[in-house]
């Protein structure tokens, strides 16, 4: 079924959805680039980009405070739709995202504990505290996994329930660690990577994040076929030669590891990976090759916009962007819930 | 053909992104005195809370954040160089009303750093750490990449407690940064001054062991030892009950605050909860019914804006002496 050779009128339908994403995403660019808690006139943001204006405030401005943060958002959206999709194919549930799997409350463990303990003060932004979000994320992701794993197969329930246990007892150490500290303002930085926002986002933070965006999707999209055979079923994928366990477990770690790297400057951003897959896919079906591209695109275009609102909403006041998400994300999870027979695989 | 072409269209759309991800602009520093004049004291090199800036000279466009670095800047007659400000606590004092007036107020509470940028500032000066969140990418990193000084009233980085000495310092250090010196010194003499007048009017008195309810119902919301409200007890003439709590401020449990018997409380002032109802919720507690000071009503109040690392601080000890110790320091 999934390797059928696409009729011209798919394809039509297929270049149709990428061409929309591509032009909604350019769209919101321009508009992210344009609006902000400073106004700055729209004909000045143009040549600012086209190189035609001199240096001022709010060449740096659009340049290097904008600019970065939208790109971040690119990747960052991109990437946490494209580890949903492949996450939502590998536990075969796609109610799967890779923050029901205790990446984000990993993530600002680690965090927390760099920002408390002062580690490298004066590095912290651009490199202690992204280390340690990403290395808080792996080992969280990590421990899951070998959770959910232990005693017979990797189920989706086991999946899911030692990523809320493991979720639960990394938050309570976050608290616990926030509570004792002797500096009340911690706080604020640490909310920052509980929720999830791009305020802090820079040129420099961007290498990172866009390789492995990259990089990622590349070696997923050569592993398309594989990824439709595990829709197919544990049997099914068997016998049609695929060594699952294996399979799954390389992937998984894969993903845990772009995870890591997409959240270690953004923070835990939630609901991306579990939103976006699911209207790809009734865009353009379940087949991965197809579906990873649009996927990429429409997470850029959804945080690219839900960035832009969550720094003009309550302006000059950032709201971190994961809150904006979440709350958009949750209704749209129960929303999925229901619609979902009971038992039904994905 | 087709079965490529989505890959393919995923490559042209990622491409441009790891591209332009590479090309940095090249850094354009909103400073415009690079010809400033050599003057004296400059360079001058300061360490604050972990961050060491070199001055060549003054900075020309300030912004500051919270309202007791505000009060420092205008105390030292640094309002021109001012050019916009942001969050007050309550107000500034009536001494600084019209210096303040002539500033832009650029954020109700904290700007955002576009906010910041959109001023051309070359120095920031931030009251509590929380003016320089990295996740709202105002972090001094950042300021220090765009060209942008800053600094950070050192009670926010105290790393043990914080004694009269660092307000001096702090007022010193910024005198240095601005060249105004004289100004700073001499603000520092009649502090010092002031506090030794204070000191004087005490010296026979036993020190009053004192509570601070900043807040909190579950729990008490108090001074700990750490910050400049610690000191201003002890210079009033009191021990902070709570001063071997590890922090500026932090949570204490009411049976503490019963076991330590406290003979005066300090109410510290600000927000929407009024002192009155904050004296009815000790007062109506039965848990403290056996505490002196709530069996003898002894109340101080302090405005919370007092009890911070700024200009305030002098007047703000010889008023809570006051209260504290009325028969001594009526005379």
């Amino acid at each position: 079924m999934t390797c059928r050779t696409p009729a011209p009128r798919r394809l039509l339908r297929y270049t149709l959805v990428v061409g929309v994403l591509a032009a909604l995403l350019a769209a919101a660019v321009v508009a992210a680039l344009a609006l902000g808690s400073v106004r700055i006139p729209p004909g000045q943001v143009i040549d600012i980009l086209t190189g035609r204006a001199d240096a001022s405030p709010f060449r740096t401005i659009v340049l290097d405070v904008r600019l970065p943060r939208v790109l971040l958002g690119i990747v960052v959206g991109a990437g946490l739709a494209v580890i949903g999709t492949v996450l939502q194919a590998l536990v075969r549930n796609q109610l799967a995202d890779p923050f029901l799997l205790g990446v984000s409350s990993g993530a600002s463990t680690g965090a927390v504990l760099v920002i408390v303990l002062g580690i490298g003060a004066t590095l912290a932004t651009t490199v202690t505290i992204p280390a340690a979000a990403f290395a808080g994320a792996l080992l969280s992701l990590l421990l899951v996994y070998t959770l959910a794993r232990g005693g017979g197969g990797l189920t989706t329930n086991r999946l899911v329930l030692a990523g809320v246990a493991v979720s639960y007892i990394l938050s309570a150490l976050t608290s616990l660690i926030l509570v004792t500290s002797a500096r009340a303002d911690h706080l604020q930085e640490v909310l920052y990577w509980t929720l999830g926002g791009l305020g802090a986002a820079r040129w420099d933070m961007l290498a990172l994040p866009t390789v492995t965006l990259i990089a990622g999707t590349a070696v997923l999209l050569t592993l398309a076929r594989p990824l439709d055979l595990l829709l197919v079923g544990e049997e099914g994928a068997t016998v049609l030669g695929l060594d699952t366990a294996r399979f799954r477990a390389a992937v998984f770690v894969l993903a845990s590891l772009m995870t890591g790297a997409l959240v270690a400057y953004s923070g835990a951003i939630g609901f991306v990976g579990l939103m976006v897959p699911h209207m790809a896919r009734m865009a353009v079906g379940a087949s991965h090759r197809a579906l990873l591209p649009v996927v990429a695109l429409g997470g850029a275009v959804f945080l690219v916009l839900a960035d832009l609102a969550a720094r003009t909403l309550a302006a000059p006041q950032d709201i971190p962007v994961g809150v904006l998400t979440a709350l958009t994300g949750g209704p749209f999870f129960l929303w999925m819930l229901r619609r979902r027979p009971e038992g039904a695989p994905a | 053909m087709s079965r490529r072409t989505p890959a393919l269209i995923a490559a042209a759309v990622l491409l441009p992104l790891a591209l332009t991800a590479c090309s940095t602009p090249e850094g354009d520093e909103p400073t415009g005195n690079k010809a400033a004049a050599k003057s004296d004291g400059f360079p001058y090199t300061v360490t604050n809370c972990g961050v060491t800036t070199t001055y060549k000279a003054p900075p020309k466009r300030v912004v500051t954040m919270n309202q007791h670095v505000t009060e420092i800047m205008l105390e030292l007659g640094l309002t021109k160089s001012l050019v916009g400000t942001a969050y007050l606590d309550d107000k500034v004092l009536p001494k600084y009303a019209k210096d303040y007036a002539s500033v832009p107020v650029i954020a109700k509470e904290y700007p955002s750093y576009e906010q910041v940028l959109a001023t051309n500032p070359d120095f920031v000066y931030g009251g509590y750490s929380s003016a320089f969140t990295a996740g709202d990418g105002r972090g001094r990193e950042a300021f220090k990449k765009a060209g942008i000084e800053t600094r950070l009233n050192t009670e926010s980085c105290a790393e043990a407690d914080t004694p009269m000495e660092t307000l001096y310092e702090e007022i010193r250090e910024v005198g240095r940064t601005f060249g105004v010196t004289d100004r700073a010194e001499a603000w520092i003499k009649q502090a010092k001054a002031d506090n030794a007048a204070t000191a004087k009017k005490l010296k026979d008195l036993k020190a009053l062991p004192v509570f601070v309810y900043d807040s909190g119902d579950k729990t008490a919301f108090t001074a700990g030892g750490k910050g400049i409200g610690n000191e201003l007890i002890t210079r009033a003439g009191g021990t902070n009950i709570f001063a071997d709590l590890d922090k500026s401020f932090g949570d204490a449990s009411w049976e503490n605050v019963v076991a330590r018997k406290p003979e005066a409380i300090v109410i510290y002032d600000y927000g929407a909860t009024t002192v009155a109802q904050k004296k009815k919720r000790l007062l109506d507690d039965p848990a403290l019914k056996d505490v002196p000071a709530i069996k003898n009503k002894r109340f101080a109040v302090m405005p919370l804006s007092d009890a911070v690392l700024g200009v305030r601080v002098p007047a703000a000890v010889e008023k809570l002496a006051a209260q504290l110790h009325p028969a001594a320091t009526t005379s």
